[in-house]
């Protein structure tokens, strides 16, 4: 019922609304959560290739990985945005402005 | 299959051994602590960890190029030798953080760790010919180094820092992906061989999707070399960095980027295969933006850091130069470039750190009249700061010829004339370091550099004698590389 192009279709979407989070909000956390949107899209992508193009499993186990990097990520990232709150009790980006040369 | 699984891995070995001394560190550092006992044997058991590394990649030059784990990874001599350059330079940085106040001294085994691991990451982007182990690669690299930028756990700017290298990453990671996504369904195939096979033959609608797929694959792997379009991040990162970490960062994760970038190229889009020539284009393109950006944007630069990181992007266009002539002029070329890069760079550092040490900065001022205390601490500084220049007889003059030579040969004139063009702007931001630490009075109250030692000496001294002595002997070393040819695909 829902072909290739329907899954391409929302990947494609999920990608460039991760691009908006990431180009349009100003809180850290918001802008990991577009991170998360587009590793996603991408996920969504392998999957779909390998169910109607590509008929081996390189795709799922591709996007197994993706799931447990972003994880990774994720908590490296969350972390570091910690430690930036506990010094300047703000995640907001504009004010992470004290290297420039 | 099990006997032939081992035997891949007796060629894994270097990696292993890597792995294995991760391990070592953490359990030397748990077991002791960083107490002065502790502290000696986990220093110890860095540095005998990585000298096995060394021993078993020596053993490993020269043989025929061979795929492991089902054509995930390929160990060819140009791979390994660009591992013994990696292998080196995180050798080099344990030394520097060792002399290094910059990092808390309760902190210094996690440094340890955690560039080990990087280092494994970057050995596994090296040997990649499959589109999954080259993204754990690049992200077995990132991750740590985030970490490792904010190691200053105390400083606002490190954790800035941490911070700006996370989310770029984390965004140009995401990009690289949803192009290999599509390369994946284009091409059927995440192996480097198969996508090698379907690349000689796109027309038509599938010759621009496959473009553009390699374009935001070449996202992820450009922000790790910091070429032009990504390189933001950079100037800030380093400065942010501990002085070790710094080190660390402009040695081992450009050169493993600049060593898949090599090996794509030369895999996808050599002179047959349908995007060899939209491919060249838009590397050179690239790498006269990285190189004219990076060393305009030196020049105005106060603090040190900054300018090497600036002086490091410039570094990174002359060595694009040789992936663009895609053979083995060029791949050895690269390899020379990346061996006194490394020597230059950590020499560098080395000696921003002992300023950093003594004044908390990295700023011009602090190295004003260094030479009146510290002559033969300047001495060094000068020459790798002329060798970082290009000026003969240093090793950097040798790099960048060879460089251009390549490139001539390979008749791309104009990319070699802004080579040249740059090679005169760098000179002015090298020398006025130079002049500032000679010719420059120094402050009143000029205090005694923490941790000059004569151990420090002696490592200084081993720092800037390959400088020298690779300009002038080179063509034994280039006799060693001109065996190091690039296997393709796997």
């Amino acid at each position: 019922m829902f072909g290739l192009e329907w899954y391409l279709g929302i990947s494609l979407v999920l990608f460039f609304v991760g691009i908006a989070v990431i180009l349009s909000r100003k809180n850290i956390v918001a802008i990991l959560l577009g991170v998360e949107l587009i590793l996603n899209s991408a996920a969504l992508n392998f999957v779909a290739y390998s169910r109607f193009v590509t008929q081996n499993l390189d795709g799922h186990i591709f996007s197994l990985f993706i799931i447990v990097i972003a994880a990774a990520e994720a908590a490296v990232g969350l972390a570091i945005v910690i430690r930036y709150f506990q010094i300047n009790n703000t995640i907001h980006v504009d004010e992470a402005k004290e290297l420039r040369g | 299959m099990t006997v032939s699984l081992l035997t891949h891995l007796s060629f894994y070995l270097p990696e292993a051994i890597a792995i294995l001394t991760m391990c070592g560190l953490l359990f030397v550092e748990a077991a002791y602590g960083m107490a002065e006992r502790g502290r000696t044997l986990v220093y110890i058991t860095g540095i005998i960890g990585m000298v096995l590394c060394l021993a078993l990649l020596g053993s490993n030059v020269g043989i025929a190029p061979i795929s492991l784990f089902a054509k995930s990874v390929v160990i060819d001599s140009f791979g390994t030798s660009m591992k013994i350059i990696m292998v080196l330079g995180t050798l080099g940085t344990f030394f520097i953080s060792d002399k290094s106040t910059d990092i808390y001294e309760n902190l210094k085994s996690e440094y340890l760790i955690m560039a080990t691991g990087v280092l494994v990451g970057g050995m596994l982007l090296v040997s990649a010919t499959n589109l999954l182990t080259l993204y754990l690669g690049i992200e077995t690299l990132s991750i740590l180094s985030y970490v490792m930028t904010s190691l200053k756990r105390k400083e606002s700017t490190s954790q800035e820092a941490g911070i700006k290298y996370a989310l770029y990453g984390g965004v140009t990671a995401g990009i690289m992906l949803f192009g290999m996504s599509h390369l994946y369904g284009l091409f059927g195939s995440i192996n480097f061989a198969d996508i090698a096979v379907g690349v000689k033959t796109l027309e038509g609608a599938k010759f621009t999707a496959a473009l553009v797929s390699f374009l935001l694959f070449f996202v992820g792997v450009g922000y790790k070399i910091a070429c032009f379009p990504f390189h933001m991040w950079s100037p800030d990162v380093y400065q942010g960095s501990p002085v070790p970490v710094t080190a660390f960062f402009s040695i081992v994760p450009k050169l493993a980027g600049i060593a898949v970038v090599t090996r794509v190229t030369m895999t996808f889009f050599s002179a047959e295969s349908a995007l060899g020539d939209v491919w060249s284009i838009f590397l050179q393109v690239i790498a006269a933006l990285t190189m004219t950006v990076g060393n305009l944007a030196a020049l105005r630069q106060e603090s040190v850091k900054r300018m090497l990181a600036y002086s490091s992007i410039g570094h990174v266009g002359m060595i694009l130069m040789g992936v663009i002539v895609m053979n083995q002029t060029g791949t050895n070329a690269i390899l020379f470039y990346g061996l006194v890069y490394m020597f230059m760079t950590l020499a560098a550092f080395f000696i921003t750190g002992f300023v950093v040490n003594r004044y908390g900065s990295d700023d011009h001022v602090f190295f004003r009249g260094l030479v009146k205390n510290y002559p033969f601490l300047t001495i060094c500084f000068v020459l790798v700061l002329f060798s970082l220049a290009g000026l003969p007889p240093f090793g950097g003059f040798v790099a960048k010829f060879n460089m251009i030579s390549a490139a001539i040969n390979s008749k791309l004139y104009s990319l070699s004339f802004i080579a040249a063009i740059n090679s005169v702007i760098s000179l002015y931001f090298y020398i006025r370091l130079a002049k500032t630490m000679t010719l420059d009075q120094p402050d009143e109250e000029t205090e005694e550099l923490v941790e000059y030692t004569v151990p420090a000496r002696i490592y200084l001294a081993a720092l800037t004698i390959p400088v020298v002595v690779l300009g002038i002997f080179w063509d034994k070393i280039y006799k060693v590389y001109s065996a190091a040819t690039i296997a393709l695909g796997g």
